[in-house]
């Protein structure tokens, strides 16, 4: 065995622990930090605003302009909520918080839509 | 040049190797890595690039292949396309290595032509998988690459000085007769 054997067999080794850590850390990330979670806020038929959402995110409020006139958004630590808003029966405020991706606050009298996006942490859900 | 010889001298390397080649495809290793084998076909591959030259190992590999997945059945399946690139490759590189470096060993250009094998391998599992997702899988074949090739490579070395001893290597290679 000579010297440029060994070398090679340094870099051979050296490339493919690098390959290997880059890979596995990528496979043992949560998908949930590799892709974070959305929220879409939708005001009569437009997206008005998009939000990332951070689960250690600090407090955040907004305010939205539905049929209905104004509504307030919450977010915090990656939590969403309907805070307040003009509609009849509060069934949006009354949901209170959504964190998971695909869960949704929806107020229909306002036509206001919060539609959290990201990979699903379930495969599916029956209710 | 043609000489009579050097055929019949590289037709019982070209036996021997596929006698390697299928006995090895009836011995899986037993390791969770599919692809993972010693490579054991290759030891002929490098001694023919040693006593002559790239057209003959080539040849020799290309032909080896063919008639080993004839005899194993694989012929014209994936695993048959993988063997042709991945032999293709490694004949290559170790033959760009035999003549124009001497810095390296039996060992380390087995080696190389081990890890040539794989990337051939993987480069024609990608055009026939149409996904590149499969080079995620270099890295263990390029960490079962060092033992396989250092192996293969060890055995190459012995099996030269052996040659060397028994003083039949001018008779091997000579072209005339």
């Amino acid at each position: 065995m000579t010297r440029a054997d060994k070398l090679l067999i340094v870099a051979i080794l050296l490339c493919a622990l690098f390959g290997l850590a880059k890979i596995y850390r990528h496979f043992f990330t949560p998908l949930d930090q590799l892709f974070p979670a959305q929220a879409t806020i939708t005001a009569e038929g437009n997206v008005v605003r998009t939000i990332d959402l951070d689960p250690a995110g600090g407090k955040l409020t907004l305010q939205v302009s539905g049929r209905l006139g104004p509504a307030t958004v919450e977010v915090d630590r990656g939590k969403v909520r309907m805070l307040a808003a003009n509609c009849p029966n509060q069934i949006c405020v009354k949901q209170g918080w959504i964190q998971n991706p695909g869960a949704s606050i929806v107020c229909l009298p306002g036509e206001i839509i919060i539609h959290l996006d990201g990979p699903a942490t379930v495969d599916a859900v029956t209710r | 040049m043609f000489s009579t010889r050097r055929l019949v001298y590289l037709s019982l390397l070209l036996a021997m190797a596929t006698a390697l080649h299928v006995l090895e495809g009836l011995f899986p290793i037993p390791l969770p890595f599919p692809g993972v084998k010693l490579g054991l076909a290759n030891i002929i591959t490098l001694l023919i690039l040693y006593l002559y030259d790239l057209r003959a190992g080539l040849t020799v590999a290309i032909a080896r292949v063919f008639l080993g997945s004839l005899l194993g059945g694989t012929f014209l399946a994936p695993g048959f396309f993988l063997a042709l690139t991945g032999a293709v490759v490694s004949t290559l590189i170790m033959a760009l290595l035999v003549n124009k470096t001497d810095c390296f060993s039996p060992l380390g250009i087995s080696l190389a032509g081990a890890v040539g094998h794989n990337l051939g391998q993987l480069v024609m599992a990608s055009l026939l998988l149409q996904n590149q997702a499969i080079f995620f899988y270099l890295p263990v074949l390029l960490l079962a690459a060092i033992p396989t090739g250092l192996v293969t490579g060890y055995i190459l070395q012995k099996l030269l000085e052996r040659l060397e001893k028994t003083g039949l290597l001018p008779e091997l290679t000579r072209n005339g007769g």
